[in-house]
């Protein structure tokens, strides 16, 4: 991947903008999801085994309202709200649903990260203008979030774990200025800003810290003496004396083109339509940068916070429209429009440097040049390995039948052909596996004299051989035997290639392979 | 005929060239005169056009599977281009490139095709067809028992397949094992091939003879069986004139 992604600041420490996203009930806001005819008055709430204790993970809003909280026990949970729905709760689904949200997030910014286990981090530097300003690009993800059903926080600031620590302490969505993380921070309390382990933050109170402030103005030595460096690392971080980077949820695309659709889109003539008008950004903003592209993946958010991804790759690089566009047909089935498409967009994953000169369509006196030759080639593979499993074949300086060939990328060139590769009197057709048969030699070491192949015996007119062939004992399993292969003819003109294997005394005789 | 002016003086062979090349261009059997030079088969055999036509697809029975692969292989090699070789997935018997090599098919023109279902090898094999950069494919079907009742080369199919190597000029074989009654195709050609016992003839098995028998031809007449000799070291098929008459009568014997 060319353009490598740059999470260091750019222009300065101070320029780097962070939009935290703090998702407080995750975990039911997806039960709700998944099943909505779930009274949304009534408390829901997740409980998993602990030890011998059942006790409650995640509670919903309504639950938190009447007094319930995670780590209660499931009985006194009970016993407070009879109404409870419970459910048991799903770590591995909740990490992966907000994975989908980080994915999803990528709307916004290339770089959108997971904070687990209920945050998203978004570096929106440079980005924000696009929805007319930080705070407006902070409401519409907000908004968004809400009619998905997912109850939401955020939080922009100059700094990712201060965002993050506004997100989480603060109600108000905050949308603070670069500079002054330490002022934002310090009335904060201790628990939501830093995510301290609840033992810690017990600790600590005792000595009456409770808001940042509080530690801020407390030597530092003795500090990281009682708990720990971690303690200060976090304090910094949310002050923004120490910058952290953050982990994009996937690479950055080296290009991207995108399109928010006023109406919903549903139909594949409509998904067909803005595809062209994407590729054609594309390619041109391609040409403009003299890249090729090798992996291009179109990405469509749904109306409800569902992202679907279509990816194709190419053996070539290439930027020519109309070749893409006939790759993703193939794909497009793959995506389900449910209630419509909001937004399309495609990346280019993976780009490789172009020349000028490797142009289609040149065709001078009817005739094609070599060039457009090799690209006709290479794209007609790719379609094929849309579909097939394509491959050229590398000759391997190999005697063993099995192992002459090697497959190759359908792109890859060639290498040449090993000295005693094609020898005279080898099969056209190999078995994929050889089949057993019934045969009959005179002596041991005969050639056979009758063969009993496809339910009928078959006298034999010729037979050449042995070629004895030993097992490479250098790379092969310890369990093949040497093989001697004949050359037979039957009565009727049929030429096989068959061999004997096995011990002497229980000598097997197998058909491997079919001469012309 | 009537489109000559009559008091010209009649160039009967001019003529009789161009009206050649219109119908053959009215049929579909050949395009673009100077790149479709027609793939040699044999020396000796009496083929209209002298040979296979490119741009056209074409039909071989095979009575066992090597011969048939075999003469497949030799006939994509002539071709002298990029050439598909495409089969099913789960086919038993898997094209072998050292013995493809020796009928002059090497590596560096050969790509394998492996197709998951029969939809999708219809498909490559016209895609191939279509594909300028392409100068041969071959769509081998199954020999095993098909109980599905998947291979299905019935006319349609087989009429795309032939206007797609009209697009692209590739040579398109059907390789397919022959059954009592092949449905008919759209091919151009459709031959037969045999082994014929070779191993006393001296050379050994080097030299395999094969029987070869043209059962359809669009605008020409079939003609066969003729048994010929696949000599590899020099690349070449040769007719035996002397073995022709009694193979015939043999298999007309054997017909009867």
């Amino acid at each position: 991947m060319t353009g490598q992604p740059c999470l260091l600041p750019a222009g300065g420490p101070g320029s780097r903008r962070f939009l935290a996203l703090h998702l407080p009930c995750l975990a039911t806001d997806r039960i709700r999801r998944a099943e909505p005819d779930l009274p949304t008055d009534q408390p829901l709430a997740t409980w998993a085994a602990s030890g011998s204790r059942r006790v409650l993970v995640a509670v919903d809003q309504a639950a938190a309202a009447i007094g319930l909280r995670p780590g209660q026990a499931l009985a006194d949970a009970e016993a407070i709200a009879p109404d409870l729905v419970l459910r048991p709760a799903d770590p591995d689904g909740d990490a992966q649903a907000l994975q989908a949200l980080a994915l999803w997030a990528r709307r916004y910014t290339p770089l959108a990260a997971t904070d687990p286990p209920d945050g998203l981090l978004l570096d929106i530097t440079g980005c924000a203008h696009l929805l007319g300003g930080e705070a407006d690009l902070l409401r519409d993800a907000l908004a968004r979030l809400q009619r998905a059903g997912i109850a939401t926080r955020g939080a922009v600031a100059g700094a990712a774990a201060t965002s993050a620590a506004l997100a989480r302490a603060r109600l108000d969505n905050p949308v603070v200025v670069s500079g002054i993380e330490a002022a934002v921070a310090a009335p904060l309390p201790l628990g939501p800003a830093l995510r301290l382990p609840p033992a810690m933050l017990a600790d600590l109170a005792r000595l009456g810290l409770r808001r940042v402030r509080d530690l801020l103005d407390q030597p530092r030595a003795p500090l990281v003496r009682r708990f720990g460096p971690e303690l200060m690392d976090r304090l910094d971080a949310v002050t923004g004396q120490r910058r952290t980077a953050i982990r994009p949820a996937t690479a950055p695309p080296d290009l991207t083109v995108a399109r928010d659709l006023l109406e919903p889109i549903i139909t594949r003539a409509s998904i067909d339509a803005v595809l062209d008008r994407l590729l054609a950004a594309l390619c041109a903003r391609l040409r403009q940068t003299g890249l090729g592209a090798r992996r291009i993946v179109l990405s469509a958010w749904r109306v409800d916070g569902v992202v679907q991804e279509v990816a194709i790759g190419t053996g070539q690089p290439t930027r020519a429209p109309a070749h893409l566009r006939r790759l993703f047909a193939e794909r497009l089935e793959q995506l389900e429009p449910g209630l419509g498409f909001e937004r399309m967009m495609l990346e280019a994953r993976a780009t490789e440097p172009m020349a000028a000169g490797t142009q289609t369509g040149l065709e001078i006196g009817g005739r094609h040049d070599a060039a457009a030759m090799a690209e006709a080639l290479a794209q007609l593979l790719d379609r094929l390995a849309q579909r097939l499993r394509v491959h050229r074949v590398a000759p391997v300086a190999s005697h063993w039948p099995e192992r002459a060939v090697a497959a190759l990328d359908p792109h890859a060139p060639v290498p040449a052909m090993p000295a005693g590769w094609a020898t005279p009197g080898l099969p056209v057709l190999l078995r994929r596996q050889p089949e057993p048969l019934e045969a009959m030699a005179l002596l041991s070491d005969d050639p056979p004299s009758l063969l009993r192949w496809c339910g009928m015996a078959h006298r034999l007119h010729w037979a050449e051989g042995p070629l004895r062939l030993e097992p490479e004992w250098w790379r092969a399993r310890p369990d093949l035997r040497r093989r001697d292969y004949y050359r037979v003819e039957l009565a009727s003109g049929v030429r096989l290639w068959v061999c004997r294997t096995g011990p002497p005394e229980a000598a097997r005789w197998l058909l491997h392979g079919h001469l012309p | 005929m009537s489109s000559a002016a009559p008091d010209a003086p009649l160039d009967q062979a001019a003529i009789l060239a161009t009206l050649r090349a219109r119908v053959a261009r009215l049929e579909g059997t050949g395009r673009a005169p100077q790149e479709a030079r027609p793939i040699p088969v044999c020396d000796d055999l009496p083929l209209p056009g002298g040979g296979l036509a490119r741009a056209a697809v074409h039909e071989v029975l095979a009575m066992a599977p090597g011969c048939g692969a075999a003469f497949c292989a030799l006939l994509l090699a002539r071709t002298g281009g990029t050439v598909l070789w495409i089969a099913g997935r789960r086919d038993e018997l898997l094209a072998w490139p050292p013995g493809l090599a020796r009928c002059g098919l090497v590596p560096a023109n050969l790509i394998l095709v492996r197709a998951e279902r029969w939809p999708d090898a219809l498909w490559a094999m016209e895609e191939a067809l279509r594909c300028p950069a392409v100068t041969g494919a071959v769509l081998a079907l199954t020999w095993e028992p098909n109980p599905e009742g998947d291979n299905r080369l019935d006319l349609t199919a087989t009429r795309r397949l032939q206007l797609a190597a009209e697009a692209g000029g590739a040579l398109g074989l059907l390789l397919r094992p022959d059954t009592a009654h092949p449905a008919p195709t759209a091919a151009v050609t459709r031959w037969r091939i045999g082994p014929l016992p070779t191993a006393q003839a001296g050379a050994g098995l080097d030299e395999p003879r094969w029987q070869l028998e043209l059962l359809r031809v669009r605008g020409g007449t079939p003609g066969g069986p003729w048994a010929v000799t696949w000599r590899a070291a020099e690349g070449r098929l040769d007719l035996e004139r002397e073995e022709t008459a009694s193979a015939a009568r043999a298999s007309r014997g054997a017909s009867a």
